[in-house]
């Protein structure tokens, strides 16, 4: 019954979006808001939000091509209990930030959100201090696979600021798409402030 | 598919059928549909469920592992052994599958849970069974006769839904994970392997008496007596379930019968299993070493299942035999720590120091191991974290 749902839930979407009710919207270069938290985008990236389903309303998604080929996950301050992603089964749940995580903990809070999303072998590489706006966090890549086996890689930094966690998440296909953004989404991690 | 279903009626009534009967199977070796038979779509199905599967990144390629397992499946179904494709995925679900061209799918969470190598033939021998009775092909032929597509959609997830240890510990709770995901890809994929194992309660409980019969000639310990064990690990595994729908899973499936669902498959082959006097390999050495080397890769995914009651019910069943304490050990504290309940903190120290004890207890005994190597490195890792 569950696929019935979510396949009546993705054409209900379908039929929205082609009545012009939901639909993708341009994140101009500029100042790009999520919450509390500010980055500067360098060129236009496509706000997926409206047509993701299962996402943290605290995240936004952004994308150039599409989220299968490159997807940009930028949080808000997230409590414990909150998580990137949502899950569609109590019995099933994605993970969630919990008080008092350690840097490692919050990489694997991170690589666990990846694998909720059904990518497979997500590995964490090469963790590393990080700063985000000025505060301490961890920066690391990724190594995944989607579930067809594309190789995926991908690179992030999480921070703990006044106990509320914030994430920045790019992943991409390793041939081409990755490093097509690489330098522009290093630029936006930089940027990143709070209450801009 | 290897599942939990219901129907002790019909558990017993295959099992004292089967007691006269031979367990040899009906289908030829090497049967294949001619291309223009109506029958060959579900050998294209099986074909392009198997292609998916040899793509996925889930996939155990370890060939000692591999030619392990698939002994266990010749050792149970000679007759068929030279038709078997066997692909062994990390999975932390209960399911194992056989499809009608002979595909052949064993998830990481049955390995974790079968006790010993007998409980795995039994399982294989269901399986074999479900194939060599061509089960398969009926479950299709019923499908076809239902005209409304969305009823052979449902009755494909109805086959997923019973399914390995109902809720956390079976297809259906992998379908939960697809669903949640939203890849319509892959629920496709599990649409599609689903409408192969669509099979009803009588098939079921056939496919067990069957590889009752398959296991004990192939001279494991009693064999029924393994498959009751692994009903119970089963249900075990469900009642110690951090969530309510799999805790009362059996309870809700018991609606249509007088007993749990697994405790009546349980109790039919605990009926057998006392007409079987002949002692049997129980392979339980066999069965760890082979599983070893995989260990932590595969308790790493049932702990992303975030089921912590269940995982550490399962942690207690590995050690059970005393061995590899220093890994259990040390999943028990991941399990602890990632859980965060009241006192968890605490527990997740003790089990890191008891994964220690573990470790250099080890070493002392056998320092010249093979893999003393990585047990030192593990030492060394918990040393530097606490």
């Amino acid at each position: 019954m569950l696929i019935r749902s979510f396949k009546m839930a993705a054409l209900a979407l379908s039929g929205l979006a082609l009545a012009g009710c939901v639909e993708i919207t341009s994140a101009p270069p500029g100042p790009f808001k999520v919450g509390g938290a500010q980055v500067t985008l360098g060129h236009e990236w496509s706000n997926m939000n409206a047509v993701t389903p299962l996402r943290s309303a605290k995240v936004t998604l952004l994308t150039v091509d599409g989220p299968l080929l490159n997807r940009l996950y930028i949080s808000d301050a997230l409590t414990p209990g909150e998580g990137l992603v949502l899950s569609a089964v109590k019995e099933k749940p994605a993970p969630t930030i919990k008080s008092g995580l350690s840097n490692a903990e919050r990489i694997e809070f991170v690589t666990d959100s990846i694998a909720a999303l059904d990518y497979q072998r997500v590995q964490a590489l090469k963790p590393r201090p990080g700063s985000y706006a000025g505060h301490p966090g961890v920066r690391f890549d990724i190594s995944a696979n989607t579930a067809d086996g594309l190789d995926v890689v991908g690179t992030a930094l999480a921070a703990e600021v006044d106990g509320k966690t914030y994430v920045i998440l790019y992943l991409a296909p390793s041939e081409h798409y990755f490093q097509a953004n690489l330098a522009e989404v290093e630029q936006i991690i930089a940027s990143a402030k709070l209450g801009g | 598919m290897f599942s939990q279903h219901r129907g002790t009626a019909a558990a017993v009534a295959a099992l004292t059928l089967l007691s006269s009967q031979a367990w040899a199977a009906q289908r030829p070796p090497g049967m294949k549909p001619l291309a223009t038979s109506p029958k060959a779509g579900l050998w294209v199905d099986s074909d392009k469920a198997e292609l998916q599967v040899q793509q996925s990144p889930e996939l155990d390629a370890s060939p000692e592992l591999n030619a392990y397992v698939r002994g266990v499946a010749c050792k149970v179904a000679p007759d068929y052994c030279g038709e078997l494709r066997l692909y062994i995925l990390d999975r932390p679900y209960l399911n194992a599958a056989m499809a009608p061209n002979g595909y052949t799918e064993v998830w990481s969470g049955l390995l974790l849970r079968v006790e010993d190598e007998a409980e795995l033939a039994f399982v294989l021998g269901h399986e074999v069974s479900h194939y060599g009775e061509n089960h398969s092909l009926a479950a299709h032929e019923a499908l076809k006769n239902r005209a409304n597509a969305g009823m052979i959609l449902a009755a494909g997830i109805s086959a997923i839904g019973v399914a390995g240890a109902a809720g956390a510990s079976s297809t259906q709770g992998a379908q939960q994970i697809l669903s949640s995901t939203g890849d319509l890809a892959r629920l496709a994929y599990l649409g599609s392997i689903a409408t192969l194992f669509s099979f009803n309660r009588e098939q079921e409980s056939q496919a067990d008496a069957l590889g009752f019969r398959r296991a004990v000639a192939a001279g494991y310990r009693p064999a029924a007596a393994a498959a009751a064990d692994l009903w119970g690990a089963v249900i075990a595994d469900n009642a110690a379930s951090d969530f309510d729908k799999v805790r009362k899973m059996d309870a809700q499936l018991s609606i249509f019968d007088d007993h749990p669902a697994s405790a009546a498959r349980q109790t039919a082959l605990k009926t057998e299993a006392a007409s079987v006097t002949a002692s049997g390999d129980s392979g339980a050495e066999r069965l760890r070493t082979a599983m070893r080397p995989r260990l932590v890769v595969w308790l790493r995914s049932e702990l992303r299942r975030r089921d912590y009651g269940a995982t550490l019910h399962l942690l207690d069943r590995l050690a059970k035999s005393g061995e590899d304490l220093g890994v259990i050990n040390y999943y028990r504290g991941e399990a602890f720590r990632a859980r965060r309940g009241d006192g968890d903190l605490a527990r997740a120290a003790q089990a890191y120091a008891a994964a220690c004890d573990a470790y250099q207890a080890y070493l002392t005994k056998a320092s010249g191991a093979e893999d003393a190597w990585m047990v030192q490195d593990s030492l060394q890792a918990l040393g530097k974290a606490n």
